[in-house]
């Protein structure tokens, strides 16, 4: 059975060239689009290294901040280190919270005597290493004693440790961050930009430079952000509500002085701190959701009109042999069945091709498909096979090829099915 | 002839039913394309009001106690005064035409600080974006007057401590600021002290998406140093080639004063690059888009009437034994298509017009429905699926040209 769909569906395609060209091409070119919108949301999504955990993350880059003597007006933006501590590291239920600099920041390194050049720098304390895994080649992470004691070592990239020192085994080498002397302590792989939490091309413990001291709002405000790591995605909104109710016996203390901390329902989760800009702004997930799935609708049904089309001339040419199996016995509903199947051969053969393309112009065009808003480095966004492919990226595109398949040569195949066996047998499809 | 075409156009119905239906859903979708790309171009053509042309953002450092070099107990007056001289050096560099200190004020910079300009009981909007600069801020960007005063002219207005502000400010009251010249305003909240407005600017856009005309901006003058301020240059034209890696280079040994170091030097492109990457990907993907419905109209067109002219061969041959001339072939199944998406047009208009009017499309001019807007843009989306269909039939009319009347008759 399943072999004959294969037989006829070839038999088809060698019939018409040109039918079968332009139905391929319709068909791929409409899988292709649609896997490109699919990986561009799941680089913002999906878990790749070092955010395996995304989708246990829970992020506080921002927050707001106002003072009854303000008239209403508010600080909006990252928070000091002591706020992320009290209101968020402090937390019970997470399996763990990080605290590091809200942007990765330009920074010069250098040996001495040598000429500088600039990398991105992330401060962070050790409790970073925990929540995103990294791949070191070397040497290991700071742990909290070295952090509490704000040491000068520094994790650098593979990429900085070889424009540095020429080599990779550089682990207890020294070199000037910022003018300062800073010792090698550990070897990672380079990171992509895409992983946007812990991109960084040097990270060092924030405790050892003086960006602590970069706040206002009477230190409420600073430099810092914050990614909660929970055990399970259910304990979200126990995370949530602990979060909540931490503010609010804050806003007690710091209300002494009139402030009051503004979450606008942080922590997110990945997908709407992906679309979240503006400190004062909640992002609207739903809404980002049905403008997806608009564009997914388009995306399908204007090559569907055209594909059912394409079917139905298909069709008109083999009336005579539907009157032949009608009258042979055939059902109405196996014969639906033997043209949906037919045809979902031919949309699968054009799905993987509009799949393959979609993954060869991801990683040609990545600087143009994955471009980073409003993000701070001049890096261009590193795309590799495990970011781009997932088990879902395969499944979505399955999902796909059958709802494109469906709405392609459904109608007409309901249609055909219709006819009746003397009208069908004597060629008429009307 | 057309009766002959509304006929036959009728006999094939249900395969142009298909073709219609699509040629009704894209024309709505591209012209929704269209007027997106339409006011995203127009508002990106507005003058802009500044000029980041050959102009560098300079980042500064401070050494921490870490560094052997620290100097130790340096007061807030030291770094200013350190500041003060870094920025004097440079200013002697010979490429260098203007340095300036502000405060979350270069263009395309996504910190923002607000304050209110009053008048009497007129108020500027809530988002006024407060530029607290030093005078050559407005010599590195170039900003204008609205009477034609030049940024130097605007420099020395700022140096006596007249403030400058955008002529928009007062809108709401149907009022321009260059009315208000020479007098006197109350600034940040403060009411115990007025200044004097020294010029209307020319409106400063705040990126090349946003309208002018929802641009609003006040500049005073920064009198103190800290080394959060902004640091920025303009080049003089014609000067800056590797001006980035010159300045690296004499860094270590000609800016280095205290504390001080030059940490990040980028040029504004890249900053503007940066800052406006959620627009563009924006434009990206609907360009993409519209490739996409043009492609798949083209496809559509393809095939379907690749089939017709398979078919119609024997009348197509018929014609031509009466003596239609290859001519007359092509464009009578081109005007079949075409037909087709006149016949569509209409209804597609007033679904667009039905979207504009739920605002459901772009914003413009504070509004979504411009009469003249909707229908440039659905002229364009015509022309441009007109065209499509043109080279879709086009290849296959081409084939059915060539149709030899005896030998497709030669059955009948």
């Amino acid at each position: 059975m399943i072999k004959q769909y294969f037989t006829q569906a070839w038999a088809q395609l060698r019939q018409q060239p040109i039918i079968s060209a332009v139905s391929i091409a319709g068909t791929a070119l409409a899988i292709f689009l649609i896997m490109l919108v699919v990986m561009m949301q799941q680089v913002k999504v999906a878990p790749f290294a070092p955010e395996s955990n995304r989708d246990r993350f829970l992020h506080a880059h921002y927050m707001s901040i106002t003072n009854q003597n303000w008239g209403g007006g508010s600080s909006n933006g990252p928070m000091s280190a002591k706020t992320a501590r009290e209101c968020f590291q402090i937390l019970k239920t997470p399996e763990a919270v990080t605290i590091y600099t809200c942007m990765v920041i330009s920074t010069p390194v250098n040996l001495p005597g040598q000429p500088s050049i600039g990398i991105d720098l992330l401060q962070t304390d050790d409790i970073f290493w925990r929540v995103f895994d990294f791949s070191f080649i070397g040497g290991k992470p700071y742990d909290k004693a070295t952090f509490d004691a704000g040491l000068p070592v520094a994790v650098i990239t593979e990429s900085v440790a070889k424009k540095l020192f020429q080599s990779t085994d550089v682990e207890g080498r020294e070199f000037l961050l910022n003018h300062a002397p800073y010792k090698v302590i550990g070897v990672v792989k380079d990171v992509s930009t895409l992983a946007t939490t812990a991109y960084g091309q040097v990270w060092v413990p924030y405790t050892s430079t003086e960006i602590t001291k970069d706040t206002w709002s009477d230190e409420h405000m600073g430099m810092m952000s914050c990614t909660i790591l929970a055990r399970d995605r259910d304990d979200f909104d126990a995370i949530r509500e602990e979060a909540e109710r931490r503010r609010q016996e804050y806003n007690v203390l710091i209300g002494a002085d009139g402030y009051e901390l503004i979450y606008r329902n942080r922590p997110y989760d990945q997908e709407k701190s992906a679309i979240a800009f503006a400190a004062n702004l909640e992002p609207d997930v739903d809404q980002a959701r049905r403008q997806r799935l608009i564009i997914f609708v388009i995306l399908l049904i204007v090559p569907a009109i055209n594909l059912s089309s394409m079917t139905q001339s298909r069709l008109r040419q083999r009336v005579a042999e539907i009157g032949v199996r009608r009258a042979f016995g055939s059902t109405r509903l196996e014969l639906m069945g033997q043209i949906i199947a037919e045809n979902l051969v031919v949309t699968l053969m054009a799905g993987v091709l509009g799949l393959l393309l979609s993954v060869a112009f991801a990683y040609l065009g990545n600087t143009l498909l994955f471009a980073q808003e409003f993000s701070q480095t001049l890096s261009p966004p590193a795309v590799n096979t495990s970011i781009l492919l997932h088990a879902s990226t395969f499944g979505w595109a399955l999902l796909f090829c059958f709802i494109l398949n469906l709405l392609s040569s459904g109608i007409p195949a309901w249609r055909a099915s219709r006819v009746g066996i003397v009208n069908a047998l004597g060629g008429r499809l009307h | 002839m057309t009766k002959k075409l509304l006929t036959q156009i009728k006999n094939e119905w249900l395969s142009n039913l298909w073709l219609a239906l699509e040629l009704l859903v894209v024309s709505v979708v591209m012209w929704y394309v269209v007027d997106y790309l339409y006011t995203r171009a127009a508002t990106y053509l507005e003058p802009r009001g500044f000029n980041i042309e050959h102009c560098y953002l300079i980042e500064l450092g401070e050494l921490t106690p870490k560094s052997p070099d620290y100097t130790p107990d340096k007061s807030r007056d030291d770094t200013h005064a350190d500041i003060a001289e870094l920025v004097e050096r440079l200013r002697r560099r010979p490429e260098v035409e203007a340095v300036s200190l502000s405060q979350n004020s270069y263009p395309y910079n996504g910190s923002n600080s607000s304050g209110e300009v009053r008048y009497d009981t007129l108020q500027s909007p809530g988002w006024t974006i407060r530029r607290m600069v030093t005078p050559d801020f407005v010599r590195v960007f170039r900003y204008q007057g609205t009477r034609g005063e030049t940024p130097e002219q605007l420099a020395e207005m700022l140096e006596r401590g007249e403030f400058l502000a955008s002529d928009n400010l007062y809108r709401k009251y149907d009022r321009k600021l260059t009315e208000f010249v020479g007098k006197r305003f109350q600034l940040f909240g403060d009411t115990t002290k007025t200044y004097q407005l020294g010029a209307s600017l020319q409106n400063v856009r705040y990126h090349d998406y946003d309208q002018a005309h929802s641009s609003f901006c006040f500049l005073a003058k920064q009198s103190f140093y800290y080394v959060g301020l902004e640091l920025c240059v303009r080049v003089r034209e014609g000067q800056d080639n590797n001006f980035i890696t010159k300045l690296k280079e004499d860094s270590e040994s000609q800016f280095r004063i205290g504390n001080l170091f030059i940490s990040e030097i980028r040029s504004f492109h890249d900053i503007r690059r940066n800052f406006q990457q959620a627009w563009t990907n924006n434009i990206r993907n609907y360009v993409m888009g519209m490739g996409f419905l043009l492609l798949n109209i083209f496809l559509g067109l393809l095939g379907t009437f690749w089939f017709r002219t398979q078919q119609r061969r024997s009348e197509i041959a018929l014609h031509k034994a009466h003596g239609a001339t290859d001519r007359a072939i092509f464009s009578r199944l081109l005007s079949e298509g075409l037909l087709l998406l006149a016949v569509v047009t209409p209804i597609a208009l007033v679904v667009d017009w039905n979207l504009a009017h739920m605002e459901l499309n772009s914003w413009r001019n504070d509004t979504t429905l411009e009469w003249d807007r909707l229908l440039f843009c659905a002229g364009i989306s015509f022309v441009l699926m007109a065209l499509m269909i043109a080279i879709g039939i086009g290849i296959p009319a081409r084939k059915a040209m060539k149709v030899q009347p005896a030998e497709a008759l030669h059955d009948e």
